[in-house]
């Protein structure tokens, strides 16, 4: 028999997962399976990291560490060729906003990029030495007050392609995910 | 007047203002502001424009740039004027899709579309 003591222990533990997983209201994504998540903690790697690089949060040497990057995606495979210009697009979203936004552009500040992977899915990670944020202060992309609005339009765009966004440490790390791609 | 950003050809006949953009990947923070800077000047150097902006020669497009995209389409509104977006690549057009600017700017396949338009239709 439950008692009222485990009722409100399991809706307890409920409410704290929900609040693990943020969703903002951000409607039906085009593969319908997008996941966008705010966690708390480390991220932890799905598998072996196969690629690790810092860079200082200056925009010039930024485009280094997306080719390096989409090329180690599409090399292994994992991305095809075809859709290396999302990947770009998704990695200079996520690595802007990682020098601007969370490093507020301090040059002392570093951004580390990792990649790994398992059977099915590449994750790629970019952590950042700031503060992190909340999901209240990204515009809801589908509010259309926010169609006028001349920023915010990153994750709704990095949205259309990857399978999941995930953000840990209060959002300091952004973890992008999609499904390796199948051998065409 | 902010400096040429050396990636913009600008043409104007009468009120119809033809820009080129000739950077391949508006992806750099310099660039995308650089050229922002430079389609709103256009905005005092024109009364009433017709705005055709050419992105035919454009392959990696960042929110950045969209979002100069959106500054440059308020400004067009309050000089009463109107803009086009002509030559977009198909691989990059779900990008102002998903964005949603093909909500607000109309999109043409190729630039002399507009000017006709713009000539048969003059504000």
């Amino acid at each position: 028999m439950t008692t009222r003591r485990q009722v409100q222990t399991t809706t307890r533990r409920r409410k704290l997962q929900a609040s693990q997983e943020l969703s903002i209201s951000a409607g039906e994504p085009p593969t319908g399976r997008f996941r966008l998540m705010m966690r708390h903690g480390d991220w932890q790697p799905i598998g072996e990291v196969v690629l690790r690089h810092r860079c200082p949060s200056r925009l010039d040497v930024k485009q280094q560490a997306m080719d390096l990057f989409a090329d180690a995606c599409v090399e292994r495979g994992w991305v095809r060729d075809e859709d290396r210009s999302w990947l770009v697009l998704c990695l200079d979203e996520a690595i802007t906003n990682a020098m601007l936004h969370g490093n507020e552009g301090d040059p002392r500040l570093d951004v580390e990029i990792a990649l790994a992977a398992d059977a099915k899915r590449w994750q790629i990670a970019i952590s950042d030495q700031g503060q992190g944020f909340t999901m209240a202060s990204v515009p809801d992309p589908d509010n259309p007050d926010s169609l006028l609005l001349e920023h915010g339009r990153g994750i709704r765009l990095m949205r259309a392609w990857l399978g999941s966004l995930t953000y840990w440490r209060r959002g300091a790390t952004v973890v992008l995910s999609r499904r390796i791609a199948a051998p065409s | 007047m902010p400096l040429p950003s050396g990636h913009l050809i600008i043409q104007a006949y009468d009120r119809i203002v033809l820009v080129q953009v000739t950077k391949d990947r508006l992806l750099e923070m310099p660039v995308i502001t650089a050229i922002g800077a430079e389609l709103i000047d256009l905005l005092e150097r024109h009364a009433k424009p017709s705005i055709i902006l050419d992105l035919s020669q454009v392959a990696y497009l960042s929110s950045a740039m969209v979002g100069k995209l959106i500054a440059l389409y308020k400004g067009v509104v309050g000089a009463k004027g109107r803009l086009a977006v002509a030559g977009v690549r198909a691989d990059l057009m779900p990008l102002f899709k998903i964005t949603q600017i093909d909500k607000l700017i109309r999109f043409y396949p190729d630039a002399q579309q507009v000017i006709l338009e713009y000539k048969r239709k003059p504000l």
